[in-house]
């Protein structure tokens, strides 16, 4: 069975994404979306963790262009209907709340 | 067959209602008789400390509350062993017998195994 | 706020006449609340509310159905363990009303 987990919240203020990559599956998926997108900015080291960790990446366009930050080439931007069609295609979703 | 539901409980037992929210499901899912598993994550493990103290802080005893989950129907108790490490709780000394102690690819294949997961 | 007039004393109840301050029971009380619900307690069912009081000491929190049937079969046996006892001492709610007469709080997990 493959998750999509979804995170929401700014990597900088907790520990949500390193417990996240530490139980992923290799047939899950991570989402960023809202702050979370945070973790994609350049020379950080929630990139550089995702950048090395070489998982499906996905993260929300619209909550990375409000952030000024851009899409780097190992992970995927996509808009609301995308996250509904990983929601569809994963067996569960998982939302760190 | 009922669907079967991991919930995993992230955060500390005194600062905020997460923790006690997190239970109240899963004991809910249990008095139904569903199939359901707990998994004590990050700050979550701290739910586990032997000797805590309820009363100093003028709230209810979350760790007894968390002793009558066998009482509910559930028995699938499950504790991360990173998170644990990472802030010294003795996994030899939990507030709560009958709980497994995983290791992360273990988690991995836990969180697989459920038909659905609520992260708290 | 409702009340249990017992004598002179006026006992709180909450809105679904439950003790406001579990340590307000007694046995006269629970004979009182007992009364009120139309209920003649017997050594059976203060056997079951002693071991509600019990389960309250030990997990600070009241049972549904499912795990009072299951510490009644643990503590005093499977032939009073079961549904069809509890049902009978306790008009068909045994999780509700028994933890009323024994004073505890409405179970939160009854939904």
């Amino acid at each position: 069975m493959s998750t999509l987990h979804v995170l929401s919240q700014s990597p900088f203020g907790d520990n949500r994404l390193a417990s996240c990559l530490r139980v992923l599956g290799n047939q899950d998926a991570l989402l960023l979306c809202g702050d979370a997108t945070y973790a994609l900015q350049p020379g950080s080291p929630p990139f550089e963790v995702l950048q090395a960790a070489g998982v499906n990446l996905f993260v929300l366009a619209e909550d990375l262009q409000a952030r000024a930050l851009d899409t780097p080439d190992w992970a995927e931007a996509i808009d609301y209907s995308g996250f509904v069609e990983l929601s569809i295609e994963h067996d569960k979703v998982n939302t760190w709340l | 067959m009922a669907k079967s539901l991991l919930l995993i409980s992230r955060q500390a037992p005194w600062s905020g209602p997460a923790a006690r929210e997190a239970l109240d499901i899963v004991l809910a899912g249990g008095a139904f008789d569903l199939p359901i598993g707990l998994l004590f994550l990050d700050d979550g493990v701290f739910q586990l400390s032997a000797g805590q103290n309820a009363k100093a802080v003028q709230q209810k005893d979350l760790s007894a509350n968390l002793q009558a989950l066998p009482m509910f129907g559930v028995e699938e108790l499950y504790l991360c062993a990173d998170s644990a490490a990472e802030r010294g709780v003795a996994t030899d000394a939990l507030a709560l017998g009958e709980v497994n102690v995983l290791s992360a690819p273990d988690i991995a294949a836990l969180i697989d195994r459920y038909d659905q997961v609520i992260t708290l | 706020m409702n009340t249990l007039n017992l004598g002179d004393r006026a006992i709180a109840l909450d809105k679904d006449g439950y003790l406001a301050d579990l340590d307000d029971w007694s046995a006269e009380v629970a004979t009182a609340l007992a009364t009120a619900e139309g209920i003649e307690l017997s050594p059976e069912h203060w056997e079951i509310l002693e071991l509600l009081r019990g389960f309250y000491d030990e997990f600070q929190l009241s049972p549904a159905t499912r795990p009072l049937i299951k510490y009644t079969a643990l503590k005093l046996g499977a032939e009073k363990g079961n549904s069809l006892h509890l049902n009978r001492l306790f008009k068909g709610t045994p999780a509700k009303l028994a933890a009323k007469l024994a004073g505890l709080p409405k179970p939160t997990n009854c939904l």
